[in-house]
């Protein structure tokens, strides 16, 4: 290789392996969202726990809405597409659907009264969305969060009012707070790694 | 001794060849997602771009978002054969110790 020196070539293979890497990333920058939500989550408990007001979870939930629309497009730094992007998008779109419908209907019709089957819905649905994800990018600290998910589910069922919101406001510290917090400290990492490019 | 493969000019530069991997793993990738992910300038990302579409390895759509340009960047199937080629290139002039490669 006259005209190249052996560290030059292979520095060039490692930076076609890294940027491959780049693109095919799915995970990144989405770490605050799921904090986002948790804080959310125990603002909307607070406010309808302090206040008794029925525009508690409705108002934090849009609110938290109009929230990640509009950090999202600010920190979007451009789009591009791919399949597994796609299906992962897909997943979180149909539970904000599906958490608005479900929680807005039973709320809206005066049926949102017993918290054991509001905690063990929400648990369940989030150990679903979780798992599906983690399933498909293969994050095993994904799947571990949708264990916990579900593993709350099952407790919210049983023993008094209190536990199963305690067992929730757990689950929540756990899947949301920690597992955000988890997931930024990881995209930081990745940014870090990431092989400076001289033209 | 076989002979050693040349390398392709056009993929070689480093930037150039960021830009290719990047396209090989994503459908289409907006001009904003590229510079992010290179930090490159908007004028030597644009000349890079530019080179890779004269060379048929990129194409590029350009239209209008809510009134903002938007440059949306596909791979082609020759980009695509280029890198493999380039890769494949690489391999066999590094030979034995890509194994050592860290």
């Amino acid at each position: 290789m006259p005209d190249h020196t052996e560290q030059e070539l292979k520095e060039r293979l490692s930076l076609i392996e890294s940027m491959i890497a780049e693109g095919r990333r799915n995970t990144e920058s989405w770490g605050w969202t799921f904090v986002l939500w948790g804080v959310a989550l125990y603002a909307a408990f607070a406010w309808s726990a302090l206040k008794q007001s029925p525009w508690a979870w409705p108002v934090t939930a849009l609110l938290a809405l109009a929230a990640t629309i509009l950090i999202a497009s600010a920190k979007r730094g451009g789009y591009r597409a791919t399949t597994l992007g796609r299906a992962i998008g897909s997943i979180w779109i149909a539970l904000a659907i599906t958490m608005f419908a479900l929680f807005g209907g039973l709320g809206v019709s005066g049926r949102f009264n017993d918290p054991h089957v509001f905690a063990a819905a929400l648990c369940a649905i989030l150990g679903l969305a979780n798992g599906a994800s983690g399933l498909i990018l293969r994050w095993k600290a994904q799947v571990a969060c949708a264990a916990m998910w579900w593993l709350a589910a099952v407790a919210a069922c049983f023993g008094t009012d209190d536990q199963s919101m305690i067992a929730l406001l757990a689950a929540i510290f756990l899947g949301q707070i920690v597992f955000g917090i988890y997931g930024m400290i990881a995209e930081a990492r990745a940014r870090k790694r990431r092989i400076p490019i001289h033209a | 001794m076989p002979d050693l493969p040349e390398l392709n000019p056009v993929v070689h530069g480093r930037l150039r060849l960021a830009l290719l991997s990047l396209l090989s793993a994503v459908e289409v990738a907006e001009f904003t997602w590229l510079r992010a992910k290179t930090d490159a300038t908007d004028g030597n990302l644009g000349a890079q771009l530019l080179k890779l579409e004269e060379a048929g390895y990129v194409t590029v759509e350009k239209k209008f978002v809510r009134r903002k340009p938007q440059s949306l960047y596909r791979i082609t199937e020759a980009g695509r054969r280029a890198l493999t080629e380039y890769v494949q290139a690489l391999r066999q002039l590094l030979g034995p110790s890509i194994g050592a490669q860290s």
